[in-house]
């Protein structure tokens, strides 16, 4: 019965031919093709390329676009714009000008003038150029501190017992209080201020680095390296650290932004930078009796404040999720 | 294999625990083979029988906790010199299950295929590597211009053929095939299988062979081990063991296999293995030899019945 | 295959298509598809991942991705235009209750946090209206005949305490419970061990003759449903690339596909000899795919098949196929070697394998 009708070939009939193609078929087409077998492997999609991807991603959000221009004027203001200002902390030469002094935001003081006579727009970069500073510079230290001991916390069992403790132990005291302490131990100064601030917060990062290099580690992948004979230290440094590339971001722009604000807070409580270093803690806090009778010499320091947490945040964040090659298609 | 063929890998009286103490939870136990070289051995078993449990004794990835692992006529199980190891790592090479997650998604073509190179250093020059990997990639029909992409651009059946160029760049002697098929579509899985087949054939390969499923391996195994809940039952040549299967989990799994034939499917008879059928408690069971080749995990009193029906049926 | 199959259509799909929206691509992932399901028989849908086997049988029960859309065609169910259904409100009145569907994973289907009874029971309470106690009555009821050992006991366990096949047991169970015209089972078994497999796939044959409802069965294994489909569609690049009854399929493919997916599989395989392989994978369905979608693989293509879509041939009342092999004016190509008398081989195979064991031993039982 198999081949039974094999023979009845004369039974076929067009269906109903929805296509309508048979029209474009002639008798000539009725020849056997050769069987190309390597056109079938051929990969139709353009090229991949992981950063170029990344990017896509990141500039196909407007959002992100917006708040990365705002980053970048931010940026831009508080390190070029000191240079021409000259703007001094302890300038106090415009004391007695009382025409210079306590001026409300206007065509020629543009963010106003404080009791000193001094111009807020000048303060305001002058002070953003240090909270970015310590920002990044502790963002850097802790993020490469954090990777590379995360790395290898993450596959030494050794260092691992040891580093659960210290992690337990420090991570239960407030950072806050660590890096109080220590400065008023070391005195304030910029550098005394980010070694108190980086002293212990890249246990944070490194604890986060561990958990992702374990949880990778053992993954098929991984495992495939190892028995191809691939050392441990490459397995991270080729296998893991590239995966993490969206949780180090993420983590990065975390702590810019965290950093900004412990500033913040260190030199409103009166510890941390030397007296004449300007920074935006210290506008706040020179500002905050104003609040009420000279409210923009608060209110603008503030904005400028929160306009750059929050615009780095985003961009941070997208760019982390941009880094996620599963955003990528 | 009439003449005695040179041994492989032999296995005695393996077992792997997990864990430790109380909560020590032993994935296999008793299990004994050889594989000869050149040959096929496959290993069956359902989810959960330890089948990989054993590949990954093999290789070194889990540490046995008793018994002896012969590769080559030196031990390898246990603790080995970190140079001894190395080189072993590069004999005994395996083929993964998953082509999606047995690939670093982050790394080229062209660097996963060379990365065992690197680690030995198995090349003389650029040139020679670079060389090395096209030669490969071509032999497992990629084509030269996919060299700088990555895994997530290939389909499943590329991405397999990218795992097996990587494993037999290094010239293994033994290679362990994880389910190499099980993950991939119907009409792909011949395209691996026939690779496979043409590697043996030309480089002189040992295989071990893991799959679930007994259809796929009587095609490409010579024996067959039967492996259930970490003992080893039955071990045959492919033939014999389909058409002489002697435990009854293996004319379970036999009789599972689907037919492909809507007539005779329709009168299949499925059989179902009970457990609880061995009485095991005072006459011991272990893995006895019930004709030449043919091993049976049974006791004493089982391989009295077995031999009484294979009399009957040679008679 | 059962006997009380008629010709009555019960769904029908005529000239089906959807779409998906992925990152602002369109994928088509069902082209122009048209199918007729009969009452109280099962269908198998056999195709590789990708083919659209899922996606059709989703739009049978609104079950859609929020990202794909029926573009064109139509589904009738017993009178009611499926397609024309906007609301989950109203698919509720169907889904689950006139088309119940079984999927891979049963843990997908199972609340891990609520007995296996309770859930069974809530079904019945739901959809029969019956009171709490005749629920749970009826719910072991089910179960026992599911194949659940001690199911009075084993109602109030948790669905981690079962096994991979008694929890596709008990889903069966619960897509039993409202007694569905129509069950789809979307690889209900693939995710199992090969003797669960066989298992499954005899409890669901004996529930059909049972619970006399229809059946779609979807899978990508030819070989597993050559003992449980009357018809079969195979399915390639989201067309229906070949229908016909399960003899048809199996003894008269037609579709150099179908000659594939039957050389492919293991069973026929003779060892010494290489596999009959196709290069390749199937197309990106992103792009427009012209002419025969199978055509680049295809060994016996023909320059047709490179030009234009093939329509559907008809080669009897029961079997179609799409492609231009069957054109009078094309050559005659023969199915290749190892799928020719299939009967006859796999006949010869089982006696010389173990069923002729099991035969002995019947007779041996007998004596």
């Amino acid at each position: 019965m198999a081949d039974a009708i094999d023979n009845e070939r004369s039974i076929q009939a067009l269906t109903e031919d929805k296509l309508g193609n048979s029209d474009l078929i002639t008798d000539d087409d009725f020849v056997q093709v050769p069987l190309d077998t390597l056109a079938s492997e051929k990969i139709d999609t353009p090229k991949y390329s992981y950063w170029g991807s990344v990017a896509k991603a990141f500039f196909s959000n407007k959002v992100t676009v917006l708040m990365l221009v705002l980053v970048v004027f931010i940026l831009g203001m508080s390190f070029i714009q000191p240079l021409f200002s000259g703007y001094s902390l302890k300038d106090v030469s415009k004391i007695n000008d009382l025409g210079a002094r306590y001026n409300w935001p206007s065509s020629k003081y543009w963010f106003g003038t404080d009791q000193n006579g001094q111009s807020l727009f000048d303060a305001i970069w002058a002070g953003a150029r240090t909270s970015i500073s310590i920002g990044v510079i502790g963002t850097l230290i802790t993020t490469t501190i954090g990777v590379i001991v995360g790395g290898i916390w993450g596959v030494s069992k050794r260092l691992d017992k040891v580093m659960l403790e210290v992690y337990n132990v420090i991570s239960n005291v407030p950072s806050l209080l660590i890096i109080i302490v220590l400065s008023y131990t070391l005195g304030s100064g910029f550098w005394n201020l980010i070694f108190a601030m980086t002293c212990t917060s890249w246990l944070g990062t490194a604890y986060s680095i561990r958990v992702y290099v374990m949880m990778y580690r053992d993954r098929e992948y991984n495992i495939a390296s190892k028995t191809l004979g691939t050392p441990t230290f490459r397995v991270v440094t080729r296998n893991i650290l590239p995966y993490l590339t969206s949780v180090i971001v993420t983590s990065a722009s975390l702590s810019l932004s965290g950093f900004i604000d412990y500033e913040v807070f260190l030199s409103y409580v009166g510890v941390g930078l030397s007296q004449n270093v300007p920074s935006l803690g210290r506008l706040i806090s020179t500002y905050s009796p104003y609040m009420t009778s000279y409210p923009y010499l608060f209110w603008l320091p503030v904005l400028t404040l929160a306009l750059l947490t929050i615009s780095l945040y985003v961009v941070g964040q997208n760019l982390a999720d941009a880094s996620d090659p599963r955003t990528h298609m | 294999m009439q003449t005695n063929p040179e041994i492989v890998l032999s296995l005695r009286d393996v077992a792997v625990t997990y864990g430790e103490g109380k909560n020590a939870l032993t994935a296999v136990q008793h299990v004994n083979f050889d594989i000869h070289k050149g040959e096929t051995f496959s290993l069956v078993g359902e989810s959960g029988s330890g089948k990989s449990t054993i590949a990954k004794a093999v290789l070194g990835i889990h540490d046995t906790s008793s018994g002896v692992v012969n590769f080559e006529g030196a031990q390898i199980n246990g603790k080995l010199p970190a140079k001894q190891r190395h080189a072993l790592d590069r004999k005994i090479q395996m083929i993964f299950q998953d082509p999606a997650a047995s690939l670093n998604e982050r790394a080229t073509v062209d660097y996963i295929i060379s990365e065992g190179l690197y680690n030995y250093h198995l090349y003389d020059s650029e040139e020679d590597r670079e060389k090395k990997v096209r030669q490969m990639m071509a032999e497992v029909g990629l084509l030269p211009e996919q060299l700088y992409r990555y895994p997530h651009e290939f389909s499943g059946g590329q991405r397999q053929r990218i795992g097996i160029a990587r494993a037999l760049i290094m010239q293994p002697d033994l290679v362990v095939c994880d389910e190499p098929i099980s993950a991939l579509d119907m009409s792909i899985r011949a395209q691996v299988l026939n690779l496979l087949k043409k590697f043996q054939e030309e480089e002189g390969l040992t295989y071990l062979f893991i799959a679930h499923d007994l259809s796929v391996v009587r095609y490409i195994s010579d024996r067959i081990a039967v492996i259930r809940h970490g003992r080893i039952v039955e071990v045959a040549e492919t033939e014999e063991l389909f058409t002489h299967p002697i435990h009854p989990y293996t004319q379970a799994l036999l009789s599972a296999v689907p037919v492909p034939d809507p007539q005779l499917a329709q009168h299949k008879q499925l059989i179902v293995y009970d457990p609880s059928m061995h009485h095991y408690e005072t006459d011991k069971p272990s893995l006895v030899e019930i004709l030449p080749g043919h091993f049976v995990w049974c006791n004493k009193a089982e391989e009295a019945k077995y031999r009484g029906e294979l009399a009957g049926l040679a008679g | 295959m059962s006997e009380e199959s008629t010709n009555k259509t019960i769904l029908k799909v005529d000239d089906l298509s959807v779409n998906f929206q992925v990152r602002g691509k369109t994928l088509k992932a069902i082209h122009h598809v048209s199918l007729d399901l009969h009452d109280g028989e099962t269908l198998a849908i056999v195709g590789e991942s990708g083919s659209g086997k899922s996606v059709l049988t989703k739009t049978f029960t609104g079950m859609l991705e929020q990202n794909g859309k029926v573009v064109g065609g139509t589904i009738d169910y017993n009178g009611t235009r499926l397609t024309d259904i906007k609301t989950d409100k109203e698919w509720v009145k169907y889904r689950g209750k006139e088309l119940a569907t079984i999927f891979q994973d049963p843990m997908t289907s199972l609340d891990p946090i609520h007995t296996i009874g309770s859930q069974i029971s809530e079904v019945i309470v739901k959809h029969q209206g019956k009171s709490k106690a005749e629920a749970k009555k009826m719910a072991i009821q089910l179960m026992t005949r599911t194949g659940i050992t001690d199911a009075a006991r084993r109602y109030s366990d948790y669905p981690f305490q079962y096994s991979g096949g008694m929890r596709q047991r008990i889903v069966i169970a619960i897509a039993l419970a409202c007694h569905p015209k129509i069950l789809i089972c979307d690889e209900p078994t693939t995710a199992l061990d090969v003797t669960t497999q066989a298992q499954i796939l005899d409890l669901i044959r004996e529930l059909k003759n049972e619970y006399k409802f229809s059946m779609i069965f979807i899978t990508h294994d030819l070989g597993v449903v050559a003992s449980i489909a009357d018809r079969i569609a195979v399915m390639y690049s989201g067309r229906i690339i070949e229908i016909g009854t399960c003899d048809e399929i199996f003894y008269d493919p037609r579709h150099p596909y179908t000659w594939s997916l039957l050389s492919s599989l293991p069973q026929l395989a003779t060892k010494g000899d290489n596999l009959y392989s196709i290069p390749g994978t199937p197309p990106s369905l992103y792009a427009d795919i012209k002419g025969d979608a199978f055509a680049p693989r295809n060994p016996f293509a023909l320059k047709a098949d490179f030009k234009a879509e093939p329509p559907m041939f008809k080669i009897s009342d029961t079997h179609y196929a799409q492609t231009w092999l069957l054109d009078p004016r094309a050559p005659k190509i023969e199915k290749p070697k190892i799928i020719q008398n299939l009967h006859e081989r796999m006949e010869k195979q089982m006696e010389s394998d173990f069923m002729k064991r099991a035969e002995t031993e019947d007779i041996a039982d007998a004596n």
